[in-house]
């Protein structure tokens, strides 16, 4: 199993040709389930590993997600079990009010790269539909944002409804003026500074 | 962080002071000076070779009045282009000349700031330490040996400052002395590393540093020393350094005549000595404090007269040694960062060749620190880039990105950014760029804090190419009194 050479493909961002050694390894009967846990998912790590060594840029981390999942596309429809990935669920948007969506725009972004199923339900979503979305796809994350610190108290609101209907989900919350001691106070399950951490926060929170 | 982009030698002439008649100006004016006050030159078999040349000298009083047609003789005799050779590693080479711009060190201090934030009197290990900081910093061009070497005795002061140099960068090296004696025993030094005389001619790895004291005056020993040095064939600067105000008028037009006729003077001296020489038109342009007669070096005045310095060596076709990204603050604090910065992109956006004291240096070029490598490290690679500019074609227009992405979209999943985030951006190696909780969660340190971290790792871990053993030991025995820093 050349390792190396999905690796290889995947820092080149070359979606074709993670494509192409997933194709050739399938044809050469090697398993569905080592294909994906020796090939994609290793290459997937190493790929985490020079991104919080800082060897790995933002943008070159997506790209290098995005070929990862091209090859994902390929060997998925092979493996019997239900989702093998296993990442987890997450519901993402902009608090009641706030229309501001460049940073949740970037955490579901990064969220998608680093294999979450996200649901982006959009700006401007207040709490009942937090919640019905969270309870529609069993999510184990849901993720709030806010620029303004008007709309902030509607990120407490959320959260309210969320434990008075024993909804289950872990709550984290973002954006430029939210603070950590503001997440402790509204009884958020996690904040993260900037999307990097959120989506190593999801990660903590679904592996429990 | 590999950032080839921005190697040094990118060019921009886009910071201009003066007009075309204002450079027309300067010219005339420093002609003038050189013609009717004249310029001191205290060696009698230069005076003595100018007057056979037929050129205006009064022996008595030592002093040669240059016609035009004497200097712009010598000015056409210099080469255009002055290559200082990396040690072994002709990809560290830099080509002084046009509007190339480098940044580098600069001398000569005798305190240091170390990583303990101790201020002490420097020593040989502090030349070899601070060589070894600019060998691994990126924006930090060429080596101007930094500091003098206070355990060393006087009379090794000189192979000491060239020895640990040598041994810890291939980046090029340049240096003042302070003696005839140490500056041929420098010679005969970099000759035996280089291989030969010869082959040290064809790729001089260090380079001299001769002197003119402001106003118009070279003394006997510099005299010497750039005629030696002119002799050997290796490349030599000189520190014209007038002191707006006090060694020179208080007008930044005055000083540039001024310094324009010394620095010219000079070259002509080289070129009398043996044309061809490869000397630099040089630029050390200062001020003084009018309120308390301090000297400063890092005066916004110096980054215009630096920055005009650059448009007079273009016009003459001289390479040029300027000044820039030094401070007179004591320590690396936000004096320090604006000074340097606006000194360094000054000269460097009008296209100044060899920027030194741009790394290292503050206090007036008094004290160095070592934290203050990493710092100006970074200052030089925002002037890199600003040097660099914007490139506007197809690509970086992005017509199609910005259709790709369409309104509303994140440019930041897209292949354009991810194939351009490490050129199109210059990335800091000690600046703070998280939001602030991450900053506190990383101890709320400060700049100085930081690039220190930076510098004792770059010490622990950056490895040189160090001079051959069997080398080191043929220059031990004939130079017993080194300090291996």
């Amino acid at each position: 199993m050349p390792i190396c050479d999905i690796l290889q493909a995947v820092l080149a961002f070359d979606e074709p040709s993670v494509k192409k050694i997933v194709r050739a390894e399938i044809e050469a009967e090697t398993d569905p389930q080592t294909i994906l846990n020796d090939g994609l998912i290793t290459a997937m790590d190493e790929v985490g590993r020079l991104f919080s060594a800082g060897d790995l840029f933002v943008p070159e981390m997506l790209m290098a997600a995005q070929a990862m999942k091209a090859g994902l596309e390929v060997v998925m429809p092979l493996l019997v079990e239900g989702n093998p990935q296993g990442c987890g669920k997450v519901v993402i948007g902009t608090v009641k009010g706030d229309l501001h969506d460049i940073g949740k725009n970037l955490v579901a972004m990064m969220m998608k790269g680093a294999g979450f199923d996200v649901i982006d339900v959009g700006v401007d979503v207040d709490a009942v539909t937090f919640m019905e979305k969270a309870r529609e796809h069993s999510a184990q994350v849901v993720a709030i944002s806010a620029l303004l610190t008007t709309t902030m108290a509607a990120m407490e609101e959320t959260i309210r409804l969320f434990h008075e209907t024993g909804t289950n989900a872990k709550i984290i919350v973002g954006g430029a003026p939210v603070t950590y001691a503001f997440a402790k106070k509204i009884q958020a399950d996690g904040y993260a500074e900037d999307a990097p951490s959120a989506v190593e926060l999801a990660r903590k929170l679904v592996a429990g | 962080m590999n950032q080839p982009i921005l190697k040094g030698g990118l060019e921009t002439d886009a910071l201009k002071f003066l007009t075309d008649n204002d450079i027309a100006a300067i010219h005339r004016a420093s002609m003038k000076v050189l013609a009717n006050t004249g310029f001191q030159l205290d060696h009698t078999g230069l005076l003595e070779r100018f007057q056979g040349q037929g050129v205006r000298v009064d022996m008595t009083n030592r002093r040669v009045f240059f016609d035009e047609d004497t200097i712009m003789a010598a000015v056409k005799t210099n080469p255009d282009t002055v290559t200082l050779c990396g040690r072994d590693d002709p990809e560290r080479d830099i080509v002084l000349g046009g509007k190339r711009v480098y940044l580098g060190t600069g001398g000569t201090a005798v305190n240091v700031i170390d990583l303990s934030r101790v201020r002490r009197k420097t020593q040989a290990k502090d030349i070899a330490a601070t060589a070894r900081l600019v060998d691994a910093l990126d924006n930090i061009h060429f080596f101007i040996i930094p500091c003098h070497p206070g355990d060393s005795s006087p009379e090794n002061v000189d192979v000491n400052r060239f020895f640990n140099a040598m041994n810890n960068t291939t980046k090029p090296i340049m240096g003042g002395c302070l003696s005839l004696d140490g500056l041929e025993r420098i010679l005969r030094m970099a000759a035996t590393v280089a291989g030969g005389q010869r082959r040290l001619e064809a790729r001089p790895f260090i380079a001299f540093i001769s002197s003119v004291v402001s106003p118009l005056t070279m003394d006997n020993q510099h005299a010497a020393m750039t005629v030696k040095a002119a002799e050997a064939g290796i490349p030599m600067a000189f520190s014209i350094a007038p002191i707006a105000g006090a060694t020179a008028p208080i007008t930044l037009a005055g000083t540039l005549t001024q310094m324009n006729a010394e620095a010219l003077a000079a070259i002509t001296v080289a070129q009398t000595v043996r044309p061809g020489t490869p000397s630099l038109y040089s630029a050390v342009p200062t001020v003084m404090d009018m309120r308390s007669a301090s000297f400063l070096f890092g005066s916004v005045e110096t980054g215009i007269m630096n920055a005009a310095a650059a448009q007079m060596a273009q016009f003459y076709g001289l390479p040029l040694y300027s000044t820039g990204g030094i401070s007179d603050s004591k320590q690396p604090d936000q004096q320090a960062g604006y000074e340097k910065a606006f000194t360094a992109i000054m000269p460097a956006l009008a296209g100044a060749n060899f920027i030194h004291e741009a790394a290292g240096q503050l206090d007036s070029g008094m004290t160095i620190s070592y934290a203050q490598y990493v710092i100006d490290n970074d200052i030089n690679g925002c002037v890199m880039r600003s040097v660099r500019g914007l490139e506007v074609d197809e690509d970086a227009l992005a017509t199609e990105v910005i259709n790709a992405v369409g309104p509303g979209g994140n440019y930041l999943g897209d292949m354009h950014t991810a194939r351009r985030a490490r050129t199109e951006l210059y990335y800091p190696k000690a600046a703070t760029r998280t939001a602030y909780d991450g900053w506190v969660a990383s101890g709320s340190k400060d700049t100085w804090t930081r690039a220190e971290e930076v510098a004792a790792k770059l010490l622990d871990i950056h490895k040189t190419h160090g001079i051959a053993p069997e080398i080191i030991d043929r220059i031990l025995e004939s130079e017993p009194g080194i300090i291996q820093g």
